[in-house]
């Protein structure tokens, strides 16, 4: 039990005192050790039945003397006599103490003992001290965290155990899934772009991206290349359009395709090119073919 | 084909999407998360060292180190157990297994390590909390005067302090140690928390705040200041404070967990208490505390006293349970002995110095005296908090027995009337003590007006008595010769005819000093009438007699 009541910084905080810190019970003079209140202990109007005592006569209570003075006869008078004869019983009632349940006690737990390991390398942490030892809300994910360790240690034959984690209630924690999701791409972007190797003798993409002859440029001019609007299947449109970019088409058009659409990537992040296209926007071969490759859209349609 | 492009295909700033790119992302340093007290990512990075051959000789120390702080003490006792088994192993090790295996709760576990560890300050510390875990006093002593004016020896010992109750001392403790370092902001945090003990919610918000400023999400803070919030306002201020927490910790968030699942039952009001409490039992000390509040709530005295028997109280808040529970089973059992043991605790918690001016220290006192049918003391200290219970049915319900034990009839009947609660409306001890109001208030109609409303049971018998001789105590025969009528039919035992006869008399007495009705005695007639005793011929004579002279019609 706590012995300790604390009076000294009750004064010094004098204004803070709690509602629940109560001025000493009225008209209980043994117990009082504060004297700040004793104006009101006497004067209280609501304690007029102390000077009720118990053994006092019932107020209001039945005596036969109020009706000595009724006038009438003696046989009525002798019949009175047995209002007295019966002695009411003093019906002792059972009190039930109702016992005041408490609140319900929050838990703000204890405070840091000073029982903490100390660093490995024993230079100070001031856990505790500078800042309470806890974590930081903001912890890493450790799976996020473990992908990005093994793509920036270039070890990618590195096949750690990782735990993937799950997470209960998926549905009702959206958050948790839109970081999920951030997180890795964010990661992925980080990443170079995946590399294919081409079963089949394949140009390179310099090789692809130099300038047509001029009298194909010439000519570009005045025609314009076949667009998916031709009249023949997607397969032969793909082969028609690698001929034109010098892509050879082997068995799959697969790698070849992959060819392409690196090339128009190429050309679309070129810085040159992007400024020879706002340059001359009718002269540009090679954007002119990228263009078209860029209509994807218009390519899976025909 | 599309002629009326406007935007350039090629050469056009593509939208950017992956603007976060440019923030990119570096392989953090452990130093830095160290710093940022990211142990879960320290952790990784340390094992991701680990697997890839990169570590260092002590990386499962420092893993030990990261989980410790994190609070995944089972994962540090992994780490310390098999680097207490190597050989090289430092035998400072030992200290920190026999931290780990303190705060998992495995106090012997914890002693054994700690006595295998070269002496230092930290071996000290823990076996001085060892000491009060086990309270050894002596030892306790011992370790005692082992500490050293140095701080964490001082911080050490205050949270002794802290955990004995003695709040003053801590925050003197602290409050000496922040007057030198300013710059040890947790310890605003330690000092909040002894206030909010010492039930000084708004001084602890106040240095709270000096350590959310710099830490706004820190966990133990917030949940503090719930708290507080809850002691100040209601729980739904503190839920909304718990919330913000709960919504900036990612999900995966381990650490303080079942701390916040605990205070959400509580400032739910219980809502959810038979799911989260009962695994938090000795986990969370309030746990098993709330629990027990729980069953008292729902009535369930048994269950309440099963959980707390056992415990042996050392804290305000646990004798008072401990006594409102035997309070309870006493008198639902009639055992006076568990009465006994109520009364001594609330008078322990009433009269110590740091409850004496709290409501639920007065409230202590006020059952003490309760059971000790002290009832003038009673209404003492019901009075001094009562403004705070205006529509309490549980206090009024003992606040107009205690009014009326002292005679207060008259006020005694207002609260009475006050309570809405229908289990206490019917329970026998307010409906003796309403009659017994009603019939000193000279209201006997509504006295007996409560016994018509009973089923017949051997306690609407005792109600008849009590009206029967309550009212002709007071001269009220009608109501007394009813009741004593009733009586006579159900118990032919002459002492009711004797009752109802003196009762009987009464009216006619009450009727010739014109206090009742004259046309009463027809009816007073009757009830004699009903009775096969000699005596009635006599009486009814007379009284037919009377009623002739004075042309009363009977």
């Amino acid at each position: 039990m706590a012995d300790n009541c604390g009076d000294e910084f009750e004064e010094e905080n004098n204004k803070e005192k709690k509602s629940s810190r109560l001025t000493p019970p009225r008209g209980f003079s043994e117990n009082e050790e504060d004297d700040e209140d004793d104006d009101s202990s006497e004067t209280d109007s609501s304690e007029e039945d102390e000077e009720e005592e118990h053994g006092a006569p019932l107020e209001g209570a039945y005596d036969p003397a109020d009706y000595e003075h009724l006038p009438v006869s003696a046989e009525i008078k002798e019949l009175f006599q047995y209002i007295s004869r019966y002695t009411p019983q003093l019906i002792d009632l059972d009190h039930k103490l109702k016992p005041f349940i408490p609140d319900f006690i929050p838990a703000v737990g204890d405070i840091d003992a000073f029982l903490k390991v100390p660093r490995p390398d024993g230079k100070p942490d001031n856990l505790g001290l500078l800042v309470l030892d806890e974590p930081s809300t903001k912890q890493s994910d450790p799976t996020v965290l473990s992908l990005w360790l093994t793509e920036n240690s270039k070890q990618h034959n590195i096949t750690q155990h990782m735990k993937v984690k799950s997470l209960e209630d998926a549905e009702k924690n959206p958050k948790a899934i839109d970081t999920w999701i951030e997180s890795i791409s964010e990661l992925h972007r980080s990443k170079p772009p995946a590399t294919v190797h081409y079963t089949r003798p394949m140009p390179d993409i310099d090789t692809l991206m130099q300038e047509w002859s001029p009298e194909f440029e010439e000519l570009l001019g005045k025609v314009s290349l076949p667009t998916a609007e031709m009249d023949c299947s997607l397969a032969e449109y793909t082969d028609v359009i690698c001929a034109i970019l010098d892509i050879p088409v082997y068995k799959s058009r697969v790698q070849s395709l992959h060819l392409l659409f690196s090339l128009y990537s190429e050309f679309k992040n070129s810085q040159h090119f992007k400024a020879l296209a706002e340059g001359k926007k009718v002269f540009t071969p090679p954007s002119n073919c990228t263009s078209q490759a860029g209509d994807a859209e218009t390519l899976t349609l025909s | 084909m599309i002629l009326s492009r406007a935007k350039p295909a090629v050469g056009g700033e593509p939208p950017q999407t992956n603007k976060r790119k440019k923030k990119g992302r570096k392989i953090p340093k452990l130093e830095e998360l160290l710093s940022q007290r990211d142990f879960t990512g320290a952790i990784t990075l340390l094992e991701f060292k680990r697997h890839v051959g990169e570590q260092e000789e002590d990386t499962n120390l420092w893993i030990g180190y990261c989980a410790f702080h994190l609070g995944d003490y089972k994962r540090a006792l992994e780490e310390y157990e098999s680097a207490t088994k190597e050989e090289s192993c430092s035998p400072e090790v030992w200290v920190n297994l026999a931290c780990t295996y303190f705060f998992l709760g495995m106090y012997k576990q914890a002693e054994a390590a700690g006595f295998k560890a070269p002496k230092s300050r930290l071996q000290n510390r823990l076996l001085f909390h060892l000491a009060h875990k086990f309270n050894d006093e002596k030892k306790l002593m011992n370790f005692h005067q082992n500490l050293q004016d140095i701080t964490e020896d001082q911080l050490s010992l205050a949270s002794i302090h802290y955990m004995r109750s003695h709040y003053q001392e801590a925050i003197d403790i602290y409050k000496r140690i922040l007057l030198d370092n300013r710059e040890y902001l947790a310890l605003n945090v330690y000092v909040a928390l002894c206030y909010y003990k010492l039930d000084y919610y708004d001084v602890s918000q106040e240095v709270l705040a000096v350590y959310l400023q710099q830490i706004p999400d820190s966990t133990i803070a917030l949940n503090l200041k719930a708290c507080n919030h809850f002691r100040l306002y209601n729980g739904k201020a503190a839920e909304a404070e718990l919330k913000s927490l709960m919504d900036n910790a990612p999900s995966s968030f381990e650490f303080a967990k079942e701390l916040i699942r605990h205070n959400l039952v509580v400032f739910r009001g219980g809502e959810g208490a038979l799911q989260v409490l009962p695994p938090l039992v000795d986990v969370i000390p309030e746990a098993r505390l709330n629990l027990v509040i729980y069953y008292l709530r729902q009535d369930d005295v048994q269950e309440a006293y099963n959980l707390i028997k056992d415990l042996e109280p050392t804290t305000p808040q646990e004798y008072i349970l401990k006594g409102v529970v035997n309070a309870a089973l006493g008198q639902e059992m009639g055992s006076r002995d568990h009465m006994k043991i109520a009364q001594q605790f609330f008078q322990l918690v009433g009269g110590s110095a740091s409850e004496c001016d709290t409501i639920p220290g007065r409230q202590c006192m006020a059952s003490c005296f309760f059971l000790l049918k002290q009832f003038d003391d009673v209404l003492i200290y019901l009075n001094s908090f009562k403004s705070y219970f205006y529509n309490d049915d549980i206090f009024n319900f003992n606040y107009a027995q205690a009014k009326a034990a002292t005679g207060n009839t008259s006020e005694a009947e207002e609260v009475f009337l006050l309570i809405q609660n229908e289990k206490l409306k019917n329970d026998y001890v307010y409906l003796s003590w309403l009659a017994r109001c009603y019939i000193m208030n000279k209201k006997p109609r509504l006295a007996w007006e409560l016994y018509l409303k009973m089923e017949t049971s051997g306690e609407s018998f005792s109600l008849l008595q009590l009206i029967a001789n309550d009212c002709y105590k007071m001269g009220q025969f009608y109501y007394s010769a009813k009741a004593f009528d009733v009586l006579e039919r159900l118990d032919p035992n002459p002492e009711y005819w004797e009752g109802k006869r003196g009762a009987c008399v009464g009216i006619f007495q009450m009727i010739l000093a014109g206090q009742e009705p004259k046309e009463t005695l027809r009816e007073v007639l009757h009830l004699l009438r009903s009775t096969g005793n000699t005596q009635v011929e006599y009486i009814i004579r007379i009284m037919k007699k009377w009623a002739k002279e004075n042309r009363v019609p009977v």
